[in-house]
């Protein structure tokens, strides 16, 4: 595999309905947050872990239909309660990482309701190294899959 | 993403022809006489497909003597193959249920 790597910083901005503590929670809570987090509804969970806390872990990691085992691994580096939480994260296919990201999520109340900033600094490693050129069109055509099923949705 | 790369990527997977071409260029560069091999379709129809594809930006030809020889562009699926693009509007799409569960749920009053 060559070093090919990718970095990349996207920020959402999205007002959200009800108080800072009531976002909080659906970040906080364990079941909540599972409701909103997971949208691979076809994939099954084989290990769901989350203390959330300083230092706390959360662990997921599932088998899709295709056999493949996908994980994602975070860590909480920093939880102020209804402000605020700083975590890091890595995502795994098949034991291999193939991205790794810090996360600050911030909430701020309005008189409208929540704004929340996520804001991840990622790296990625070139998709098109590796086990995908080998598999050729694996990951091109997942994503279009994707694509095309949340364009039928809309 | 710009909706011209959409559509280019969508009209030249439109084709069972085309998506075979880019699966089997996927794998490797191939000449138009081993792309024409497994397709059971007469050779100016196979001309005609990789003539799509390649105003379409997905495919790049080079003609050697006379051989041409057709390869993937290695940007031809940047917008749709990227982690990135893919991780951001899963976020997007993640953020949508959150609004609509916070939205169904009561606030606590504890808070």
């Amino acid at each position: 595999m060559s070093g090919a790597l990718d970095h990349r910083t996207f920020v959402i901005r999205r007002l959200l309905p009800g108080s800072p503590a009531h976002a909080f929670r659906f970040w906080s809570d364990h079941a909540l947050k599972r409701q909103w987090n997971s949208c691979h509804r076809d994939w099954d969970v084989l290990e769901d872990r989350f203390d959330f806390r300083d230092d706390g872990i959360e662990h997921l990691v599932w088998r899709t239909p295709e056999g493949v085992v996908q994980e994602m691994l975070a860590h909480f580096f920093e939880i102020a309660e209804r402000e605020r939480i700083v975590y890091a994260y890595t995502m795994r296919k098949d034991g291999r990482s193939f991205s790794s990201s810090l996360v600050t999520v911030e909430f701020e109340g309005k008189p409208s309701g929540t704004q929340m900033t996520f804001t991840e600094q990622a790296m990625f490693l070139d998709p098109r190294d590796g086990d995908i050129r080998e598999k050729g069109t694996g990951l091109g055509f997942d994503c279009l899959a994707e694509v095309i099923q949340a364009a039928l949705a809309n | 993403m710009p909706q011209t790369n959409f559509d280019r990527i969508f009209h030249a997977l439109s084709d069972p022809y085309r998506r075979a071409f880019i699966e089997r260029l996927t794998k490797g560069p191939a000449t138009v006489k081993e792309l024409a091999a497994p397709a059971h379709v007469q050779l100016p129809a196979v001309l005609k497909h990789l003539r799509v594809l390649e105003e379409g930006g997905m495919v790049v030809s080079e003609k050697v003597g006379r051989v041409r020889t057709f390869r993937m562009r290695p940007d031809a699926f940047r917008n749709l193959a990227s982690w990135i693009d893919q991780r951001e509007r899963e976020m997007e799409a993640a953020f949508d249920r959150l609004e609509s569960l916070m939205a169904a749920t009561p606030e606590q009053k504890d808070h």
